[in-house]
């Protein structure tokens, strides 16, 4: 599995830097999480039948990961390699942020930030009032959690009793300009989502096995529940790990060298996407 | 109109068990009513007008027709990205009804008017615009919004407005409809403002101007035929609406008089690049703002004297 989460990596990177954009650090934080959802299907879906009557639904509110998203879109069957190459290219309907309704797999148009919670409690009311049994998933980033949109949406799913609705939050704790704590800080968001009168569990975001538990658990109380991921922004290369500076960013040639080295990307791939460039 | 919207909506939730009544604590007895009848059909969100705008779309996504009622001045401008983003853009069949537009919250000032919705709305792709005048014609428009599978803003009134279908509404989606025919100018106009314009007109007309009366009650799309038929007829056009002049109807009509090269005089009745002033019933404050009856019959009188 370790394998498998270097090459999502891999693949993430080498299709952003083969169009010279891309919020690599965003879309890497996010990957376990979409590893637990898709592969280990947690999450109900036919990559085939992609609009299959009785499949959950998710939603990825941080619409600006969409390349971890599409990548495992990809390995999951929604599409093929050379669909995922077109990401960002004339032609292509794969966006830096997701779109309907040309890209299999995707419920919905996201991008700008704090609309997913609110587009996923509307799913979730309707899969209820209609007695229906699947599930709506949203992930959202934490400092995307700083729009009123989100808090409105945590509200309604509350008191509406949205046990159908899972939220997880990509808490890695650095936004744009810097940490949330020098931004915004939420001291606890724990205790922040418990009194808003939503079930939640905190676990590493990057620990398969723990995401696969959380996402297999019960959930019969009548209450939402939100999942806090603590994840490290970057992951998976050192240089980018934890500093805000790699938001909207890609590396210059002396930083490559440790792209290429972690990742195990060869001289030929690299080469490959300066063509593309 | 309000009475008019009840009626319609309860005529919907019972047909149909997919269409929900969307509040934001902007609801009547009337509502409290319907809820207790059909309460898997009314959902209140509380006072969080953009979370509901986004949810309907999501309610959407599953088969539900949305009906999100609220002031108007609350959906068009609090909520605009979400109807941009979540209705349009993703084609949601949500319905956006926007009540007490224009200048109906009279004595609540300019925070509850709805004076720029108009241009604000009709640059947005997808979305239809519906503007009925009187509580007949609101019906149809509510019972046209069903009919169409994708978002539709409906752009009423509140609760005094006067019925000026005495039978049967004409209304039909798309088409403009000639209330009164005259050879001295037309006037277009659109809501309940359109009450206003009748009592100027027959004034006029007992003055022996005779003036045509084009009722746009489906502001998007546009009905161009109508104003280049109008606009052979007679050289003089007016329009009277309860917005602002830039980005009303007024200019929907001139862009079709330039686009057609249209050989005709275009006065635009409205608020003129300002938000409307004053407290007091909604004819006081038409008044106050230059837009009841006399002041347009005054404008038009002079056009043509």
């Amino acid at each position: 599995m370790e394998q498998e989460l270097k090459e999502l990596r891999r693949q993430i990177f080498l299709t952003g830097y083969s169009v010279n954009i891309a919020h690599i650090a965003s879309a890497f934080s996010i990957v376990e999480i979409l590893y637990s959802l898709y592969i280990n299907h947690n999450l109900k879906y036919d990559s085939k039948n992609p609009n299959m009557e009785n499949r959950d639904l998710f939603i990825l509110s941080k619409g600006h990961g969409s390349l971890a998203l599409y990548t495992i879109l990809c390995k999951a069957g929604f599409f093929d390699k050379k669909f995922l190459a077109s990401f960002c290219k004339p032609g292509s309907v794969l966006g830096g942020e997701p779109c309907i309704p040309h890209i299999p797999g995707i419920e919905a148009t996201t991008g700008s930030l704090g609309h997913g919670l609110s587009l996923g409690v509307g799913m979730a009311l309707a899969k209820k009032l209609d007695g229906k049994k699947e599930k709506v998933y949203v992930l959202l980033g934490d400092g995307e959690c700083e729009e009123g949109t989100v808090w409105e949406a945590i509200m309604f799913a509350a008191h509406y009793k949205l046990d159908n609705l899972v939220a997880i939050v990509d808490c890695n704790k650095i936004q744009k300009m810097g940490s949330l704590e020098a931004i915004m800080s939420i001291p606890s968001w724990k205790e922040r989502f418990l009194s808003f009168g939503w079930q939640v569990e905190e676990v590493n975001g990057h620990d398969v096995n723990a995401l696969d538990q959380l996402f297999q658990k019960e959930n019969n109380i009548g209450k939402p529940f939100v999942i806090l991921a603590n994840t490290i922004k970057g992951k998976g290369v050192s240089i980018i790990e934890n500093d805000p500076r790699w938001h909207w960013r890609l590396p210059n040639k002396k930083e490559l060298k440790t792209f290429t080295a972690e990742l195990e990307i060869s001289e030929e791939e690299i080469q490959t996407c300066r063509k593309a460039i | 109109m309000q009475k008019s919207y009840i009626n319609s909506l309860y005529q919907l939730l019972k047909k149909d068990k997919n269409v929900i009544s969307c509040l934001s604590d902007s609801g009547t007895d009337y509502d409290e009513m319907i809820a207790r009848e059909f309460p898997n059909q009314v959902i209140n969100f509380g006072i969080g007008e953009n979370n509901k705008v986004a949810a309907a779309a999501g309610l959407a996504s599953c088969g539900k027709i949305p009906f999100v009622y609220t002031t108007s001045a609350f959906l068009a401008y609090r909520s605009y990205e979400f109807i941009r983003n979540d209705v349009c853009i993703q084609n949601k069949n949500v319905k956006l009804i926007g009540m007490g537009s224009g200048l109906a919250w009279s004595t609540l000032g300019v925070t509850h008017h709805t004076t720029e919705d108009i241009a604000a709305l009709k640059a947005l792709p997808n979305l239809t615009i519906l503007s009925p005048c009187s509580p007949k014609e609101l019906e149809k428009c509510i019972h046209a919004a069903y009919e169409i599978n994708g978002p539709v803003y409906v752009r009423m009134g509140m609760s005094n407005e006067m019925e000026i279908y005495p039978d049967d509404c004409t209304f039909k989606l798309g088409k403009n409809n000639v209330l009164l025919e005259g050879n001295r100018g037309t006037i277009f106009t659109t809501g309940s403002i359109t009450s206003e314009v009748l009592s100027a007109t027959k004034r006029l007309s007992d003055e022996g101007f005779s003036l045509e009366v084009v009722n746009i009650s489906t502001i998007k799309p546009f009905d161009q035929q109508s104003v280049i038929e109008e606009c052979k007829k007679n050289s003089v056009i007016f329009s009277v609406e309860e917005h602002n002049v830039i980005g009303g109807i007024g200019s929907s009509i001139a862009d079709v008089i330039a686009e057609n090269k249209l050989d005709v005089e275009l006065i635009k009745i409205g608020l003129a690049d300002t938000f409307a002033v004053g407290y007091g019933t909604h004819s006081q404050v038409l008044e106050m703002n230059r837009l009841d009856k006399n002041n347009i019959y005054e404008i038009i009188k002079n056009k043509l004297s």
